[in-house]
């Protein structure tokens, strides 16, 4: 669920950030593709632990979508980015433990492709005509479908409406949180930004001179070459 | 003696469990994640290599790190200090890294295991390409030759190994220090010709061969050699430091002419039928390739007449990310003092944990040169029959809005599977399918270690077919026409296709030469050469790989030639396939025709009311 501040937000963004500036477009969709990448090895690794399939032949679809949208991200890339594509690496991380029900994985994919799809819809609204516009017009048409079919699963997988209801309520909890910490980790980052600078200009003018005859000896004196230990 | 090998932090994070001396398994932590040279903590890898032995990490002796982040972070540190003032942006995100993470990869290391610290080791950079280099040789005695972009401080190094007492002996004669550094000067020219730097160099090298090196005099003076082999790299014309803000400077962009943007079109083409004019313009990109190209080449071979000086073995171990460069690998074959030339089949950083590990098991418990060697095959092998179940219910006509750029799909399109029990068929049946023209996705045992695709993570075609091999490349891995394709031939085939000295036959198991082809064999070889007529062959033994010498000498009886066009089994952008499903996803949006899955075929039919 998109709150009324996170449309704002969207906006803002779209009007401030991103207006003119195709090298902040691209580092966006370098973050829309990482999350359909991810969603896709979520996918797969749920899929493991499905028996039925008839079950899984459903995933695989769901797997090629996300697949292709992550593809079709790449390609509007080109149109903002100044260097080759390179995509960003998150560390994979399970989210649930090994003997929680395989529905909940589908729960959080769930949530995740409800957020999405209304992020994707505003964003794609607000943008002005362009390739990002369009892949996300197109992506957005595609997930609407997928928002019924991921509901769909958790009940063909077992879950009851109660249990799915009380595990998506934990889950926007959970994403929740998730966003504080992200929102944290950004201010420490700006803090170490500031800080790191105050110590580059104070000491680099000390140490550069230093720094540079050690590059300029051209070998390697000291032997490092040992098993240690911490 | 149970030791786990672990690389991570920079780039092609992987691990390696060896169990008395031996390789238990080892494998990338991409292959697990997804994402193609993964530098994550190889949580995965380490998962499935302790799961191949049955143990948990409680029960490891020990751990081995293959970088000293210590030494690492001095020469980070200074490097960035060294360009002050400009340098602000570098220090900060370096030093957030750094001190965030990777300054306290050890003590990570012990917390993700639950290992004591002490039963954390850990060498230098180079130090852990030079056992990696030596370890698997199989030799008594050996020079070893270390060339990458850089580690802690050294950039290439050199150093002797020797069994002594049944303990491998590594010794470091000499390190060239950063920012001397023959790695990053290629990964520059990498990014100033327009492809990602630190994943395709692997372009330039295919460019090279449509250049001429005129530029390599001037190359030459930038790569100065000096001191009887070794070089000297002139910095005027890079920007090492401040490496992805632009890597060479304005006067490299003078000497050599523009950059080009990764956007442009370089209209080269390995079968001779270029798309498109080529431009002076794209001539002189392809003829800079050329002449770094041939600079490499130059330096690296002094680099080996200087090691070979200083010691003066009939064997070379070479290792480190400028070894994957299969073009200089075949002068130090053919042109450097050494007789015999080794090298890993993983030589790249994620190759180091299987090294590392290998040698404190060896310095630690003893061993032997003979007991160390090791196969490739050392990933993830699973089985297909349940997977191909979803076949039946799978509707390919729902899969069509995510097809692959250009990739149609058949009307009334359907997929078929066979199960076989018999091997003999099962081969029959994909020669069959190959001869006909088909591109066959294969997947069978447990997967390789390292970047290349030896058979049990490729896709296959018949050699001969340039068309074929152009569809190949425009519908499948949606590669650039310049990039040439590679060949596995079985040996009893090798020299009649390959020309070169029946003593090299067996160094070629892995794709790491760019060899010359016999003339004569060209005609059956065509979509498998480069422009030049030369390829990167691998010769498979049936002792290496009995599975893959079996489809291979199936197809040699209905081809004349044992050699089947091989290319790495992934989607663009993403590293090699692991399961089955992630195999069959990408023939559903490929446009492949076969899936050869251990001992089940899977092909797309029409079906024809």
């Amino acid at each position: 669920m998109i709150t009324a501040i996170e449309r704002l937000k969207i906006r803002l963004a779209v009007s401030v950030e991103l207006s003119g500036k195709p090298a902040k477009v691209s580092e966006v969709i370098r973050g829309f593709q990482a999350t359909e990448a991810d969603g896709v090895w979520h996918l797969y690794r749920g899929m493991k632990q499905i028996d039925d399939p008839r079950e899984r032949a459903i995933i695989f679809g769901h797997c090629l979508e996300e697949e292709s949208h992550a593809d079709a991200f790449v390609k509007a890339y080109k149109h903002y980015g100044g260097r080759v594509f390179t995509p960003t690496h998150y560390e994979r991380k399970a989210l649930y433990a090994g003997d929680e029900p395989i529905w909940k994985t589908f729960a959080f994919v769930h949530v995740g492709e409800v957020d999405a799809t209304q992020r994707f819809r505003i964003l794609s609204q607000e943008l002005p005509p362009g390739a990002l516009k369009d892949c996300l017009s197109n992506v957005v048409s595609d997930e609407e479908g997928h928002v019924d079919l991921t509901y769909e699963m958790l009940k063909r997988l077992g879950a009851t409406d109660s249990a799915i209801r009380s595990e998506v309520r934990w889950v926007r909890v959970r994403r929740l949180w998730e966003r504080w910490l992200r929102t944290g980790k950004r201010l420490i980052d700006n803090l170490a930004n500031i800080s790191l600078s105050i110590v580059y200009y104070v000491f680099g003018a000390l140490l550069f001179g230093a720094a540079r005859r050690r590059l300029a000896r051209g070998f390697v004196t000291y032997d490092n070459n040992k098993m240690k230990h911490l | 003696m149970k030791v786990l090998g672990v690389s991570y932090g920079y780039h092609d994070a992987s691990a390696c469990l060896v169990v008395d001396g031996r390789v238990i398994a080892a494998a990338a932590e991409e292959r697990f994640t997804r994402q193609k040279h993964d530098s994550n903590f190889p949580t995965y890898a380490v998962e499935y290599c302790l799961k191949e032995a049955g143990i948990s990490s409680g029960d490891l002796d020990q751990a081995i790190f293959n970088e000293d982040p210590h030494a690492k972070f001095s020469r980070v540190l200074c490097s960035s200090m060294a360009a002050f003032p400009d340098s602000r942006r570098e220090f900060v995100e370096s030093m957030k890294a750094w001190l965030g993470r990777k300054l306290w990869a050890v003590n990570t290391i012990s917390a993700r295991l639950d290992l004591a610290p002490e039963k954390i080791t850990y060498l230098g950079h180079h130090y852990s390409h030079a056992v990696q280099a030596f370890m698997g040789s199989g030799f008594e005695e050996s020079a070893i030759l270390i060339v990458d972009a850089v580690g802690d401080w050294a950039c290439s190094a050199l150093y002797t190994g020797k069994w002594q007492d049944g303990k491998p002996k590594v010794d470091r004669l000499l390190e060239v220090s950063f920012p001397n550094s023959l790695g990053l000067v290629y990964s520059a020219v990498t990014a100033y010709l327009g492809f990602s730097p630190n994943d395709s160099e692997c372009s330039t090298m295919a460019l090279a061969a449509f250049g001429t090196p005129r530029f390599a005099d001037k190359m030459r003076q930038i790569i100065k050699e000096t001191d009887g082999g070794l070089y000297e790299v002139d910095q005027a014309y890079f920007n090492f430091t401040k490496f992805f803000r632009g890597p060479v400077t304005d006067r490299f962009l003078e000497e050599f002419g523009p950059a080009r943007s990764y956007k442009d079109n370089l209209p080269f083409d390995c079968f001779g039928t270029p798309e498109g004019v080529v431009s002076k313009d794209a001539q002189r990109l392809a003829d800079v390739a050329a002449s770094t190209q041939l600079v490499l080449e130059e330096r690296v071979l002094g680099l080996c007449r200087k090691l070979h000086g200083m010691a003066p073995s009939a064997n070379l171990c070479f290792a480190g990310g400028v070894s994957l460069n299969c073009v200089s690998n075949y002068r130090v074959l053919t042109d450097s003092p050494f007789e015999s030339v080794y090298i890993p089949p993983d030589p790249g950083d994620g190759g180091t944990s299987v090294g590392t590990a290998l040698y404190y098991d060896a310095a630690e418990a003893g061993g032997t040169p003979g007991r160390a060697p090791y196969s490739p095959y050392q990933g993830v092998e699973l089985d297909e029959l349940d997977a191909v179940k979803l076949v039946d219910f799978i509707k390919p006509e729902h899969f069509v809005p995510y097809l692959k750029q250009g990739v149609e799909l058949p009307k009334g399109s359907k997929w078929r599977f066979k199960t076989y029990k018999d091997r003999d068929e099962l081969y029959a049946a994909v020669a069959d399918r190959l001869m006909a023209g088909q591109i066959v996705g294969c997947m069978q045992g447990r997967g390789e270690l390292g970047p290349r695709a030896l058979g049990n993570r490729s896709i296959l075609i018949r050699p001969d077919d340039t068309k074929l091999a152009t569809r190949l490349s425009k519908h499948v891995k949606e590669r650039a026409s310049l990039r040439p394709y590679a060949f596995s031939v079985a040996e009893k085939d090798a020299l009649t296709t390959l020309a070169i000295e029946p003593d090299h036959v067996r160094m070629n198991r892995w794709m790491q030469f760019a060899v010359p082809t016999v003339e004569s064999a060209r005609p059956k070889l065509l979509g498998a050469l480069h422009i030049d007529g030369t390829s990167r062959p691998q010769v498979v033994y049936e002792k290496d790989n009995p599975a893959y010498h079996a489809l291979l000498t199936a197809f040699g009886e209905r081809f004349g030639i044992a050699a089947l066009l091989n290319t790495s089994f992934n989607p663009s952008g993403y590293p090699m396939v692991t399961t089955p499903v992630e195999a069959m996803v990408m023939f559903a949006r490929t446009d492949m025709d076969a899936l050869l899955l251990n001992t089940t075929v899977i092909w797309k039919d029409v079906e024809h009311s």
